[in-house]
């Protein structure tokens, strides 16, 4: 069950030769993936490329028709080894995950596979985080592909680029026995676009025609020594020229702008639309992309191509490399070239941009007009622009005197996991500060205002491992915090399984709300099982159990009072080895996503419905927003006091609110104040509701100041 | 050549609020008109109910040609710019992507709180005025209005509507009618989405826009506070402000002393007499006055009168239980419960009050001289941290005779512990007010702002409390006994106070009371 339903995007996915598709860049690649005939499919979920994976659990008909295997993987580690089938099988495969972080976590199985090579076309597609709205750490896969002679796609941001990058990069892997990514940053994943498309191909071996016999034994083909020496090699020797080869033949770079010019550029495919705004803001382009400039479009940054970099920077002045993040492995590799060349092309690239960051439009036009500056060739419109945004600059800083505040992103209204950080917060105020080891996911949000709590994060499952050394010199317990994703990506074994073998003595809570709810509210093993979903219903307490730890407790989030006990309890019984708090606690979104329509055909339909949301008394409120610190819920606002002697603002509850009962939960949790009500909206209520509202409207009027009636006067 | 420029338009809003939504009918719009478009967008994860963008260029004309479209805005190079939420347009005006010589301004003015903004303990918000006029001047035009209360009127999602006032702007090259089939076309909530889109393109064309620069204009009524409905509630539901429940005549009968107070004072004096006749009594509203006179008589500086008469009506009307209970027993209350809830005609609505009285709030009602020794047992047990929480259902009979049982112990109210406790400490600030108006007026004004800190419930109240009495000790106290330099007793003052109210923790008042108490040995060069 995903955030959302992919219908539409799946009718496209069957389009045919002749017919065009539209759509995101994402899907673009899921379409491309079809028209080459893979087999297999797997992957991760992550931001910018959970779509991928996302429409495909839905296209289940359109899977089986093409015989596609598709597998949502627990990690990306299980997804790099399932491309393990193209070691031995001439099939093709793709998976997919976010990178860095998820290239990471596969690099083992992507070391063994790049050294084993592959007969059938491998092509791991990742998701480049980096940038604005990216949520890792800002590092390259491209040090990945290096270091494990993996060849790295980075196509230019436009579907029908994208869509021949995968097709390519699938023979590209065949004609070379290489693995090949292909990155996307973000802004290419949620690119909107057309393209011509191909129809589907089914793969010549495949689920429905399956191999009669497994591969033979061939030792050659295992990543184990002392074959791994003879591929060591052969990674140099044969597959390397190979690839070289099939790049120059296939026309796989770009070779933009006349052929003879004092400067070049060479660019990452996926820089070179941001390149060409500044290029046709110089003069020097246009909106079609008609540059003027000798520009190498590199759409494979690796391997670089010695005689194609030769032969574009011989008889050039200069050349600059538009490389986006550190470290400047293109630059290296070309000045490299360049040198064993003996060409005298002067080689410019993070001299004049920057070596870390994002290269956003204004940042690149700067690095351009150094360059072009340094050979005469100052374009005058670029450096127009460049001062009139620095002069808009100069008169915004006046108008604005301090930066405007933040508004990073939060948990949603309603959302099961915010109470557990209310009640840790709660604890905080009892028991002084706890060390908090923090995870990937949604509770990650927890390091925000209001909750600002989390004193590391090192990986995703990995916040218990992370606290193991902690605990060791911590007078108090520390407590990690992992989602039930978390749990089954990583955290089962590296943190629970390693905290029972070495006896430990911390705490931590997993937040078990059904779904990897983060990159898109995914099936992981515990979900549920559905009709639709993948979920398999695995039990976190009896995995736990199993593992061997006896201090497991249950607690439903909202109830936080429940949750602050247990917690004071994990922390200070005598009770040796970990002590594991479930909280369960549906994801909101879900949840609202499945009730809110059956509720309102239920309404519709005449039946009784009750509806549940809180409500804040604007007399009984002080202005004081405790609440708000302990919560944080976007539903929970503030709006001017109606009292003319209050000059605070009060807290207030907005129509977002779902009801979910947190509001009322911290009031009695913190003592916080009564201003806090619930209110059931009874939606076509039954006989008997009338019967006792009327009775009770009668009783209420006999005495003096009576409240207004429940039913309203016919 | 001109053609050869596609439109962009960068849309700024908050993960959640269909920023995404509103940039796919636009595209399809596109599509469908032959032009070439590209869209696209940071979502994920890090934008969950944070700020967010989504960019698009639309080529003018269709054309054979594929053009080369951009992924990132430019600063000084969109055309128009969408924004969802008044602080995410200016946000949006600060990063360079608004400006004179060309873009277009959409921005609906309502507020939605940043959480920073939320949880300061006195007022954290933003002064609206301030991002308006920041908002239009660097707009080449600008239409900002409350599209939030427009789409609250429609029943319809505010994208709708923006797309809707988009429309008529006709800085696209789509017309309305190609925009509304992209509606169509998408088939969810169609209705709605259609009824909001002619409600913004009514509020829109009603008003083209405004030039930008100085004095952009907003439309309508402009700015509202966020969860604040378009029409004025009171007047739907016939509610009542508090406290109006008290007759004219009685009010009037006393108020002949507010002459003597400044016009602003004399009106919030008004309110007081009004608050607290209904809190207890007549001779209780008699004793506000009083005391309000004779600091008149003190001092004609109509800042502290104003203030005094403010901070001493609610210092007075403190939320004792009793006090509590009657609020929430007001007739008008279940109305607006009603209203704010959006409950149908013929649905049935129960309330259900949290609360949560600890020793403080039960004892606190009792007479004192049974009050403080069952108190002083409580202590002793350590039992002060018990409360007991329970769900009162006000719309039952239960519930409701509860309640009006502990209201109208407003009668013995006056003898209880709590209102002992609360007499004392306003003798206590009024004869500080009081001695440091013979000082310095602006002191004293500062030392009557000092009652702000004092308030809520529970463990805010107290906190507030031992904040106030650690300022008193620490600063006032001392600048009275001339112990501190009285140059810098206001300043001082002043400055303990925004402190207190900067983090609950206290921290911050801990290292302002220090470097306070440190103005009273100066160096040593000073003294010689």
């Amino acid at each position: 069950m995903s955030e959302v339903s992919f219908a539409k995007e799946i009718e496209s996915l069957r389009l045919g030769a002749g017919e065009t598709f539209h759509g995101e860049g994402i899907l673009a690649v899921t379409k491309a993936l079809l028209q080459s005939g893979v087999a297999y499919v797997g992957g991760y979920q992550g931001a910018p490329v959970s779509h991928l994976l996302d429409v495909l659990v839905q296209a289940e008909d359109l899977l089986s028709g093409l015989g596609i295997h598709l597998e949502t993987c627990t990690n990306e580690a299980a997804a790099a080894a399932m491309l393990g089938a193209s070691i031995n099988y001439p099939v093709r495969g793709a998976v997919t995950w976010k990178s860095i972080v998820g290239t990471n976590v596969a690099a083992d199985a992507l070391s063994n596979l790049a050294s084993a090579g592959v007969v059938g076309g491998a092509l791991i597609v990742v998701g480049e985080d980096y940038g604005e709205g990216a949520s890792v750490i800002q590092e390259r896969t491209h040090a990945f592909a290096l270091k494990s002679s993996l060849w790295l796609l980075d196509p230019r941001p436009e579907l029908p680029t994208i869509v021949r990058m995968v097709e390519k990069g699938f023979e590209l892997s065949e004609a070379s026995s290489t693995p090949v990514m292909m990155e996307l940053r973000i802004r290419a994943c949620h690119v909107f676009g057309a393209f011509e498309a191909k129809d589907n191909l089914s793969a010549a071996h495949s689920s429905k025609n399956r191999f009669a016999e497994p591969a033979k034994f061939e030792y050659a083909r295992l990543s184990h020594p002392p074959a791994t020496f003879v591929q060591e090699a052969d990674k140099v020797s044969r597959r390397l020229p190979a690839a070289h080869r099939f790049i120059v033949e296939h026309k796989l770079n770009d070779r933009l702008g006349p052929d003879e010019g004092e400067v070049g550029i060479v660019v990452q495919g996926g820089m070179f639309n941001a390149l060409n705004g500044r290029l046709a803001e110089a003069g020097l382009s246009d909106a079609f992309g008609d540059v003027r400039l000798p520009t190498l479009v590199l759409n494979v940054t690796h391997p670089p191509v010695p005689e194609e970099i030769a032969g574009f920077c011989a008889g050039k002045r200069a050349v600059l490399i538009v490389e986006e993040g550190a470290p400047d492995f293109i630059e290296q590799a070309i000045g490299q070239i360049l040198r064993k060349a003996d060409l005298q092309t002067k080689l410019h690239g993070k001299d004049v941009l920057p070596m870390a960051g994002e290269y956003t439009p204004l940042v690149l036009a700067r690095g351009l007009d150094a360059f072009l500056s340094l050979y005469g060739a100052a374009p005058e419109p670029l450096r127009a622009w460049i001062a009139s945004v620095a002069a808009h600059q100069a008169a915004l800083q006046k108008e604005f005197e301090a930066p405007l505040p933040p508004r990073p992103p939060s948990f949603c209204t309603g959302c099961p996991e915010r109470p557990v950080f209310s009640a840790m917060k709660l604890l905080r105020q009892e028991t002084g500060p706890v060390h908090v080891a923090a995870d990937i996911g949604c509770h990650a949000f927890a390091t925000f205002a209001p909750f600002s709590q989390g004193n590391s994060i090192l990986g995703y499952g990995m916040s218990l491992a992370s606290a193991a050394a902690v605990a060791g010199v911590q007078a108090r317990r520390p407590i990690s915090v992992m989602g039930d994703g978390g749990f089954w990506h990583n955290g089962l074994l590296t943190g629970v399984a390693g905290a029972v073998f070495n006896q430990g003595d911390g705490v931590l809570v997993i937040m078990n709300n059904g779904y990897s709810s983060a990159t898109g509210v995914q099936d992981i093993p515990s979900s549920a099982r559905e009709e639709h979903g993948r979920g398999s219903g695995l039990d976190i307490e009896k995995a736990l159990r199993s593992l061997g730890v006896t201090w497991v407790r249950r607690v439903r989030t909202y109830g936080v009072a429940k949750v602050l006990a247990t917690l004071k309890e994990a922390m200070t019984t005598p009770e040796k080895g970990l002590k594991v708090i479930v909280a369960d606690g549906e994801c909101q979104l879900a949840r609202q996503r499945r009730i809110r329509p059956a509720l309102a055909r239920a309404a519709a339909a005449g039946e009784r419905v009750v509806r549940t949301r809180f409500w804040i008394d604007p007399e009984v409120c002080t202005g004081d927003h405790s609440c708000i610190r302990l919560s944080g819920c976007p539903s929970l606002t503030v709006k001017p006091s109606e009292d003319p002697l209050r000059a605070d603002p009060i807290a207030h509850v907005n129509n977002d609110c779902v009801g979910c009962g947190l509001c009322g939960e911290v009031s009695h949790a913190a003592q916080l104040c009564p201003s806090f009500a619930q209110i059931d909206v009874v939606q076509n209520p039954s006989r008997w509701d009338r019967f006792k509202a009327r009775l009770t409207d009668w009783l209420l009027r006999r005495g003096a100041a009576a409240p207004a009636p429940m039913v309203p006067a016919e | 050549m001109a053609s050869a420029e596609p439109v962009r338009l960068l849309i700024a809003a908050m993960g959640g609020e269909g920023g995404g939504v509103l940039a796919g009918w636009i595209t399809n719009a596109a599509v469908a008109s032959g032009l070439a478009v590209q869209r696209t967008s940071i979502p994920g994860v890090a934008q969950r109910t944070g700020a967010t963008t989504y960019y698009l260029e639309i080529m003018r004309e269709p054309g054979a040609a594929r053009p080369v479209l951009a992924l990132n805005p430019a600063p000084g190079r969109v055309d128009v710019l969408v924004a969802t939420e008044l602080l995410e347009a200016a946000r949006m005006v600060q990063a360079g992507f608004v400006t004179p010589d060309r873009t277009l301004l959409l921005a609906s003015t309502h507020r939605v709180f940043t959480i920073g903004e939320k949880t300061a303990m006195a007022d954290g918000r933003l002064d609206p005025e301030r991002l308006l006029a920041a908002a239009g001047r660097f707009a080449k035009k600008a239409v900002l209005a409350d599209f939030a209360a427009v789409a609250e009127a429609a029943k319809s999602p505010l994208n709708a509507v923006l797309l809707g006032a988009l429309a008529a702007t006709e800085a696209l090259p789509l017309p309305a009618d190609a925009l509304r089939a992209a509606i169509r076309a998408d088939g969810k909530a169609v209705e709605a989405n259609l009824r909001g889109f002619e409600a913004g393109l009514a509020a829109s064309a009603a008003a083209p826009p405004l030039p930008g620069g100085e004095g952009a204009g907003v439309r309508g009524d402009g700015l509202s506070g966020e969860g604040e409905p378009p029409h004025p509630l009171a007047s739907r539901v016939g509610l009542s402000p508090p406290g109006r429940g008290v007759a004219a005549a009685s009010v009037s009968d006393i108020e002949t002393p507010l002459d003597r107070l400044p016009p602003e004072a004399a009106a919030l004096a008004r309110e007081g007499v009004r608050r607290l006749a209904d809190y207890q009594d007549e001779a209780y509203a008699r004793l506000y006055l009083d005391r309000l006179a004779r600091c008149a008589a003190l001092t004609a500086d109509a800042l502290f009168l104003k203030e005094l008469a403010r901070h001493l009506a609610v210092r007075m009307s403190v939320e004792d239980t009793i006090r509590v209970a009657q609020l929430k027993l007001r007739e008008a209350r279940l109305a607006r419960v009603r209203a704010e809830a959006k409950a149908g005609a013929s649905d049935i609505v129960h309330v259900i009050e949290f609360l949560k009285p600890g020793p403080e709030e039960i004892l606190g009602i009792l007479p004192v001289g049974l009050a403080r020794p069952l108190l002083a047992f409580v202590e002793r047990r350590g039992w002060m941290h018990l409360a007991w929480p329970m769900k009162v259902r006000t719309t039952s009979l239960s519930g409701f005779l509860r309640l009006k049982l502990l209201a109208s112990l407003r009668c013995i109210r006056p003898r209880s512990l709590r209102f002992a406790e609360e007499e004392a400490w306003i003798a206590r600030w009024l004869g500080l007010a009081e001695q440091a108006l013979a000082i310095d007026p602006a002191a004293a004004r500062e030392v009557v702002e000092t009652a702000g800190l004092v308030k809520g419930y529970g463990e805010t109240y107290r906190r507030g409390h031992a904040n106030w009495r650690l300022i008193v000790e620490a600063v006032v106290e001392p600048m009275l006994a001339g112990a501190l330099p009285r140059k810098s007793f206001a300043d001082a003052v002043l400055q303990a106070r925004l402190a207190a109210l900067a983090d609950p923790e206290g921290e911050r008042l801990a290292q302002v009371v220090d470097s306070i108490r440190r103005l009273a040995d100066p160096p040593a060069l000073a003294a010689e």
